[in-house]
This record gives structure tokens, sequence and C-alpha cells, in this order.
């Protein structure tokens, strides 16, 4: 009998799903393009990322959409637990038929979507965020196909000017707190080998787990080494916990931090009297008149500066995106569109910038059968053969309306720094 | 429609893995009444066995061992056991709440040393360098999918199997006995810490196969795939399926994970474009909905257990 009824259902539901379908496609007269995300929304910090991935499929929707069609971006969440992340992706290519994945944020979700759903299918796969070295290596092994592409800078630009700074302030010795994930042990690592490497002594290197009530035990054991400065790869919940009682302690306003703090969270909870001599890290908005329009788009749409971890990377990486799919043109597979990013991330190609203008008008380059130089809200983006990118770096400091660059170090100059 | 046939194996064999382990934890609480908070360990353990006695070399951690895959995933399902009988060992005496904090702990400790201890797992960055077996012959695509899923159904009707027989045999209504009254089992001449301990670790090993068969399937495991949503998510499934029936276990595991999947690809093809940055908390919302009206209205399960009368005697007069 329970089962009778449990058939029944399942009857009801697949009728009501083949409707959808059936709906779907009627529907589909215009043209539509759907693209798919699988970001973490239901985090907090997730939200951002993709609003921002949306505005600029609006954006693009805008200037008349991408290889001949609007573009959907079918969102979903990925919880940051990987089965429901890679049953979203999984959903997204085999369902709605995405040639394009933008996501995930966490590498441990975006591995396994990366390994098992979009290379095996030939989907591209465009990250905002996972800084993890394993891609690296992946990609390496040859076993990316050449499918997968990463905005965010490896961890290694923001360590070795995490390290600069330390040395240009003149401290003698920093203790390092790292988010421990795989982002944070990364960065943690890297930092105290720079700051090793600059003379400096680390005299301590503590791993911070995410989610506890204090963090007293954690801070005492920094605090106990005397160290000059504070250095923090942490989020911005965490590190407002840690920087309070650090100063509770008596810790001193040496502060350095990773991008992942540049936010007004973090800012207002510890407030501006302690962080006068705190300084932040970032992969650079550079010196392109499309990262300041970013900036300035980013504060008209949403009303708010763009601050939060990922967010230029999460515009640029959806740009590239459609960018890629105008360059490989109308129903092009994920593995042209993968072969395209470099027609639109082309160093000696035509300069466009990063907003809806700058989409319309890489359109009519590349239709002419141009290259364009995407100057994005990161930077001009160029990935190396692995998909990574390197980038400019940013010093900044935090003001009463949010934050400021205190100084600009050029891609030359982190190439220098990131090789010793 | 290739599509959705495509998509159907891939969420088939995801939940029949779920179903594995919601089958082990229901010889563990369904069966004997131990409260095990800590799946996701025993999970983790064959994952982490398996990738890493059947991966190849890696510079940056343990492993490289290369085993035939079936002695990998033997292996996986012996280190959930090992380490099933070690916990079992200093905790089992503790009863029901006690046992829930003290296995939910351990789950933690076992994340956090995967977490950080690098040379063994890889860290937080996660164990890789596993080649799928038989990849060469199937390649990656939807043979590879299919066949797997072939295998996986194979493993979780010889699992459902096994527990029938196993609850069915005296042992079976012993583990009950001690469910329902251990003194009275004990006065019995039975040894409930023994038996205790043999359905925890026998529970635990069917927690790892279904483990060595999620790190298989991705070939990959990191840390974030034994967070304590995992023992959570097993839970629910059991908790709704029907807690001591076997197939409400295979049951309660696909419904849960279909409305744990489906949930968010509805959100995302009908919830207006606006409120699509909400869908991933709504889901939540309606997840936790349907778990909390579960307990309050049907408490048993869909799928209750059936009570067996083993010998039908005459009623006392």
């Amino acid at each position: 009998m329970k089962y009778l009824t449990a058939n029944r259902y399942a009857l009801g539901l697949a009728t009501a799903l083949g409707i959808a379908l059936a709906a779907g496609s009627a529907s589909a007269q215009e043209c539509t393009t759907k693209i798919g995300a699988v970001l973490p929304t239901s985090v907090d910090w997730g939200k951002p990322i993709a609003e921002t991935a949306q505005y600029v499929v609006d954006q693009v929707n805008e200037a008349g959409g991408a290889a001949g069609c609007k573009i959907e971006m079918v969102l979903r969440d990925s919880q940051v637990d990987p089965k429901v992340g890679v049953d979203a992706a999984k959903a997204l290519v085999d369902i709605d038929g995405v040639q394009v994945l933008i996501g995930a944020v966490s590498s441990g979700v975006t591995m396994p979507i990366l390994t098992s759903v979009a290379v095996p299918a030939g989907v591209a796969e465009f990250s905002c965020c996972s800084s993890s070295g394993a891609f690296t290596k992946l990609a390496e092994e040859g076993k990316l196909k050449g499918l997968w592409f990463r905005t965010f800078a490896t961890s290694n630009v923001q360590a070795a000017v995490g390290a600069k700074v330390a040395k240009d302030q003149g401290y003698k010795s920093v203790a390092v707190l790292y988010k421990n994930d795989d982002w944070g042990q990364d960065i943690g690592k890297l930092v105290a080998g720079h700051l090793e490497a600059q003379g400096i002594k680390v005299t301590s290197l503590i791993a911070i787990n995410d989610g506890q009530p204090s963090y007293r035990a954690e801070v005492t054991e920094a605090i106990s080494g005397n160290p000059e400065a504070l250095y923090m790869a942490l989020y911005p919940t965490e590190g407002t916990s840690i920087v309070r009682d650090w100063l509770s302690l008596g810790g001193t306003q040496n502060m350095i931090g990773a991008n992942s703090l540049k936010s007004d969270e973090f800012r207002n909870n510890v407030g501006m009297q302690y962080l006068g001599s705190f300084r932040g890290t970032d992969t650079s908005s550079p010196r392109v008149a499309s990262a300041d329009a970013f900036v300035a788009q980013y504060k008209e749409h949403f009303g708010k500066e763009p601050n939060g971890p990922g967010l230029a990377n999460s515009y640029d990486a959806t740009m590239i995106a459609l960018l890629a799919m105008e360059a490989a043109g109308k129903d092009a597979k994920g593995a042209d569109i993968a072969a395209a990013v470099a027609r639109v991330t082309d160093p000696s190609g035509e300069p466009v910038t990063a907003d809806k203008d700058g989409f319309a008008k890489a359109k009519e380059i590349l239709a002419g059968g141009g290259n364009v130089l995407y100057q994005g809200a990161t930077g001009n983006v160029r990935f190396d053969a692995n998909g990574d990118v390197s980038a400019p770096a940013v010093v900044w400091t935090f003001t009463e309306e949010g934050t400021k660059e205190d100084s600009y170090i050029t891609l030359e100059e982190v190439g220098e720094l990131t090789a010793k | 429609m290739t599509g959705i046939i495509s998509y159907l194996v891939f969420f088939t064999t995801m939940a029949s893995i779920l179903a594995i382990a919601t089958l082990g934890l229901n010889l563990q609480w369904g069966n004997t009444g131990l409260f095990n908070g800590g799946v996701a360990a025993f999970f983790g353990a064959g994952a982490y066995g398996t990738l890493l006695l059947g991966g190849t070399s890696q510079e940056d951690h343990l492993g490289g061992f290369e085993l035939p895959y079936v002695v990998a995933l033997a292996g996986g399902m012996a280190a959930a056991g090992i380490l099933a009988w070690v916990v079992g060992v200093l905790t089992l005496r503790m009863r029901r709440d006690y046992l829930a904090i003290s296995t939910f702990g351990m789950a933690i400790v076992f994340e956090n040393v995967m977490r950080n201890a690098e040379w063994l797992s890889g860290g937080a960055k996660g164990l890789r360098g596993f080649e799928r077996p038989l990849r060469d012959a199937l390649g990656d695509g939807f043979a590879y999918n299919a066949a797997f899923l072939a295998v996986v159904l194979v493993l979780l009707f010889a699992t459902y199997r096994f527990l029938q027989v196993l609850v069915r045999s005296p042992f079976g209504r012993l583990l009950r006995a001690i469910r329902e009254d251990e003194t009275a089992a004990r006065s019995l001449g039975k040894s409930p810490a023994r038996v205790r301990l043999t359905a925890f670790v026998t529970g635990s090993v069917i927690m790892g196969l279904a483990g060595g068969l999620y790190a298989t399937f991705y070939a990959f495991v990191s840390p974030q795939d034994v967070l304590p949503t995992l023992t959570f998510q097993i839970w629910a499934m059991l908790i709704v399926g029907g807690a001591g029936n076997n197939r409400g276990a295979v049951f309660g595991a696909f419904l849960i994970w279909a409305a744990w999947t489906a949930s968010g690809w509805l959100l995302s093809r009908f919830a207006p474009v606006d409120a699509q940055i909400y869908t991933g908390s709504i889901q939540y919302v309606l997840i936790g909905l349907v778990i909390v009206g579960m307990l309050l209205w049907r408490p048993q399960g869909l799928l209750p257990e059936r009570l067996v009368i083993s010998q039908s005697g005459q009623a006392p007069s």
C-alpha cells in the first residue's frame, strides 16, 4: 500500500517534471542560452559573489546578450557541501545543458565538480575564488583539458606582498594566523616563508578553525611570542573575534591582513580607532579606467562599496566566460569556449573595459575577427597554461568610509617578490 | 532526454551510496539502539582509506600504494572497522546521549586530523591522485557512470540482503533484546557489551563501504566531505525512512537526497530572479521543516519497524 502511494507520487513528480520541461522548450523561442553557477548562496559571504555574477549577466543582456542569445544564469546553492555542489553542477550540465559553469568557491567543492562533472562533460569552468594549489598540479598533469580557469590570483601574490608590508613597516617579528582551510593553509605557509626570506622572525604560525565562540587560547599562544605585528589570513567573523581578543590581551595594533578582511563588517565590528596601523593586501585594481569603473558601477548598482572577498574576481570570471562564449559563437561547446578565452584576454588585442559598453565593443571587434584584451576588475587578466592568473597588488588601509589604497605594486614588482 | 538519464544515473549512484551508509546506521541505531553521532568519521575513514591505498604516488602526502581496487576498498572498510573498534571499546559503555556526544566529538576529531595532518591526508586541500578503476576501458563519461551505478546497486542490494538475514537471525533478535532491555538480555546469559561492539563495528564497516564508494566516485576526498552535515543527512534519512526497517533506511535515503537536490533544482527554476539569491537559505528552511514535521507527525518514519514475533506461543493467562 505504502509503495503504491510512493509510486503515485513518483508518477506525479515525473508528470510535473515533463510539463515543466515542455513549458521550458516552448518559451525558448526568443533564444536563451543558459549558463550554470554553483555558488554558496546560503553562506553570508557567498551571496554578494552570486549577486555580482548575476549583475554581469544583466549587463551582458543589456548589451544584447552573448553569441546571439540572451543569457540566463541558473544559480544553484552549493551549501559548501561537495555532494550538493556536485549534484547541482551535474543537473546544470545534464538537464539544463549548460556549457559554462561559474564556481564554485571552496576548493573542496570545486575540485569534485571539475573532475567528475565539468571535465568528463567537456564543460568550461570559471571559478572566482578557489585558491588551492592542487588545481595547478592537476592542470600540469594534463587532466583538466584546458577547461579550467580561475580569476583568483594564486595566494603567493598576496603572501609575498604581505611579507613586503611587514618589511616596509620595519616589523622584526610577526605572528601568523590563518584560516584552517585550503586557502588559509596555503597562504599561511607561503607568508611564513616570505617573512623568513625577508629576515623577519615568525613567532608563531597558528591555524584558526571557523565558528569557535572564543579564540583566547590561540591568541594567547600568538601573543606569548611577543611579536611586533600580527598577520591574519582570516575571514571577517573570525578576524573580528581574534582582533578583539588580541587587543584585550594587550596585543599590538600593528596588523596586516589578507583581502578576505577587506569588509565593512570587520571594520565596523573592530572599530576604526584600533585599525589605524592596519595594512591590508589585495591583488590589485590596476591602473586602468575599467577598474575604477567597476567600483563606480558596483556602487551605483548595489549602493555600497565592493568590499568583500571575491567580488571583483567573480565579476571577471563571469565576464570572461561570457566574452569567451561570444568569441566562440553560437552553440559552442565548452571546449570551444575554453579555447576562445585566449582571444578575449589577448595582450596584443584591443582593450575593452569591464562594463556593458566594453562588452558591446568586444562584440564588434570579435565579430570582425579581432582579438580583445579584457581589462577587468582585477586587472588585465591573463591566464597561464594552467588557468591560473597572476596580478598586480595593492596595499590598502581602512578609512571611515571603507578602504583606501596605500600603495600599488606593479605586476613586475610582484613577479620579483614572488620569485624570492 | 539523454541528459536526464545521465543525471538520473548520477543521482541514483549518490543516493545508493548514501543508502548504504544509512543501512549501516540502521543496524546501529534502528536495531541495536546505539546512537552514533559520528557517521561522518566512519564514512570518512572508508573514503580516505580507499584513496590512500588505491591512489598513485603524490609528493605532498602519504599514498601511492596503488593496490588493486578491491583490496583498497576492503582496506577502507577495514580502516572504518578499526576506528569503530577503538571508539567502541572506549565509549560503548555509555548510553544514548552520552554515546552520541562522544561519537560526535570523535567525528570532529577525525575531521580536524584530516584537515591538519597534511603528510597523511593532504590537509584541507584534500586527497587526490586516485585513478578510478577501469577508467581506461570505460572512459570518463556516461558509460563509466552507468557501470559504476551497477556496481553500487549490487553492493547496496548485497548489504541490504546481508542485514535482512542478520536481523532475522538469532543474533538480530539479540540486538533488539539489548535495545529494548539490556538488563533482561544479560539475565538470559548474553553479553551485551560484546554484542553492542559487534553491531557497532559491523555498522561502521558498512559506512566505510559507502565512504569508499563515494571517494571512488569523485576520485577525491577532502575534509569538507566529512563535516557534521553528513552525519545529520544520514540521520535525517534514517528517521524519515523509518528506523529499524532496512527498506525504510533505503527509501529514506533516496527520498531525502531527492528532496535535498530537487528542492534546489525547483527553486533555481521557478523562484524569481530577485529571490534566486535566497534560494539556498529557503532550501535549508524547507529541509528543516520536513524533518521537524516528520518527527511531530510520524516519528516512527514512513516505513516503520515491523515487530516480528519469532515464536508465537500461548499468551500467558
